[in-house]
């Protein structure tokens, strides 16, 4: 498996998605724009999702090109703890986004407040991302004139930002000093599951016709809930993938469930942006939904029942992978 | 003090050997998949009952939510029956731990307490869609039950004294 593409494949994803979805969002300001606002946080969301696997498949490329003569290990640390820190805000700002895009659905809508904090978040992730994409740059292409071995010279905002940057072994050992630590992160995990399957089992059910008593209305304002579930697992999963990122990154059943993860996101799209939900929205008790509701229900059911097996497997498959 | 000695005997039956050494997909690993998904099944199901129990949908009609019912009950056996092929693979891992018993014990009165519930949503009065300040408490009970049932299941691939007979961690 070449992760090196991958990651290059990817890379330039929450670069150009977070100054693109920051123009959108500062745009839409002027002339009060609640479409463009729309695209902007739209744009947020998705690019922190494929953030994700942009961040995991750094760790397959670091093991490739560790191979290589003339790869400086100082930039390549330099890059990663660049990348733990901005992640978060990447991550941080999608999450703010799906609040929003949920709460602008309501009469009251999103609040002044609420939409300036996703201003300040997606700048600090468009700000650090690029300089994550530049200390990546670094790696392959070293300044001019600069040996191997020598001391990295930062400018004034990297200087200062670098403070701010995890050294990425602390981390990785941060996470995984403590028995109890990891325990409780996995605990986590499964609350946050079982939160995920139960709103949203329950909701695609519906849509698949069971239970059709029930009005799909009051049970899709469940949806929080299975919201608070995903903020978790994702935290607690990308936690977990710190604290044994050559596990998890060598691991099949780890990038199949991320890859279902993907699905996910796609299948969330096409029913929220794809006019199904508008069509479903007010289902009333006994009431059937479209046939291509019902498709979009029971993939997300069956994707979703993926990425908990895929993700019980990974002890199985551990090695899996060779890179 | 030393494990009892059946605990040997059932590690070494062939069953048990099998779950726990063979490399195919479907033996450890695919039970422990199946515990995970009778885990989402129950305690996700009870979280939706739970939320509109305690009141966060009041406008969800209470009667049909008795159909996911069915779900938890689904979860339940096959965590039963998942459990038990567990059990049958690490008897001393699991018995000579104390956290097991206290999970046993929790589920037992998990189950008393959904049981309870479903009997109270299936009388007459249920159909008003006003939940009463008792059974909003038994729904907190049921919901902390499960959720130290969980915690405990985890807490057993932390917290073993013995993985194997006479082979201590």
């Amino acid at each position: 498996m070449n992760f090196d593409h991958l990651h290059l494949l990817l890379n330039h994803v929450p670069i150009i998605g977070f100054f693109v979805g920051v123009g959108l969002f500062v745009a839409s300001f002027a002339g009060d724009n609640a479409d463009l606002r729309r695209s902007a946080l739209i744009i947020f969301a998705a690019v922190s999702l494929l953030t994700i696997p942009t961040f995991v498949s750094g760790v397959g490329a670091d093991r490739t090109i560790a191979r290589e003569p003339g790869v400086s290990e100082a930039l390549v640390q330099r890059h990663e703890g660049a990348a733990m820190l901005g992640l978060w805000f990447v991550v941080a700002t999608g999450a703010a986004a799906l609040v929003a895009l949920w709460r602008s659905r309501r009469p009251a809508g999103v609040s002044r407040g609420n939409l300036a904090a996703i201003l300040l978040l997606a700048a600090i992730a468009a700000v650090l991302m690029g300089r994550t994409g530049n200390t990546g740059g670094d790696i392959r292409h070293p300044q001019p004139g600069a040996a191997p071995g020598a001391a990295i010279a930062e400018g004034t905002i990297g200087s200062i930002i670098h403070l701010f940057e995890p050294s990425p072994d602390g981390f990785t050992n941060l996470m995984v000093v403590n028995k109890w630590w990891w325990a409780t992160m996995m605990v986590m995990h499964f609350v946050g599951l079982s939160l995920i399957i139960g709103v949203v089992g329950a909701i695609n059910l519906r849509i698949m016709g069971f239970a059709k008593e029930l009005p799909l209305a009051p049970l899709h304002r469940l949806l929080p809930l299975a919201m608070a579930g995903l903020g978790i697992n994702v935290l607690t999963g990308m936690l977990a993938f710190i604290g044994m990122p050559a596990y998890y990154a060598a691991d099949i059943a780890f990038w199949f469930k991320l890859a279902a993860l993907m699905l996910l996101g796609l299948n969330v799209a096409v029913f929220y942006l794809g006019g199904i939900f508008d069509r479903v929205e007010r289902l009333a008790p006994g009431e059937d939904a479209t046939l291509s509701a019902k498709i979009v229900a029971a993939s997300s059911l069956l994707l979703w029942f993926t990425v908990i097996i895929s993700g019980r497997y990974i002890q199985h498959f551990e090695d899996s992978l060779r890179f | 003090m030393d494990a009892p000695a059946f605990l040997n005997t059932v590690e070494r039956s062939g069953l048990s050997t099998w779950i726990r050494e063979s490399e195919s997909a479907f033996a450890y690993y695919f039970v422990l998949v199946i515990h995970n998904i009778g885990l989402a099944l129950l305690v996700g199901a009870c979280g939706v009952l739970g939320a509109r129990l305690l009141g966060f949908v009041p406008d969800l009609p209470v009667a049909p939510l008795r159909r996911f019912f069915r779900f938890v009950w689904a979860g339940f056996w096959l965590n039963v029956v998942s459990g038990v092929f567990l059990l049958i693979a690490y008897p001393t891992k699991a018995l000579t731990n104390p956290i097991f018993y206290v999970k046993l014990v929790l589920i037992g009165f998990g189950v008393w307490l959904l049981r309870r519930i479903e009997r109270e949503l299936s009388s007459d009065a249920a159909s008003r869609d006003v939940v009463p300040a008792a059974t909003r408490s038994l729904t907190l009970w049921m919901l902390g039950l499960w959720l130290g049932v969980l915690t405990a299941g985890r807490a057993l691939a932390y917290t073993a004294t013995y993985i194997l007979y006479g082979k201590g961690t």
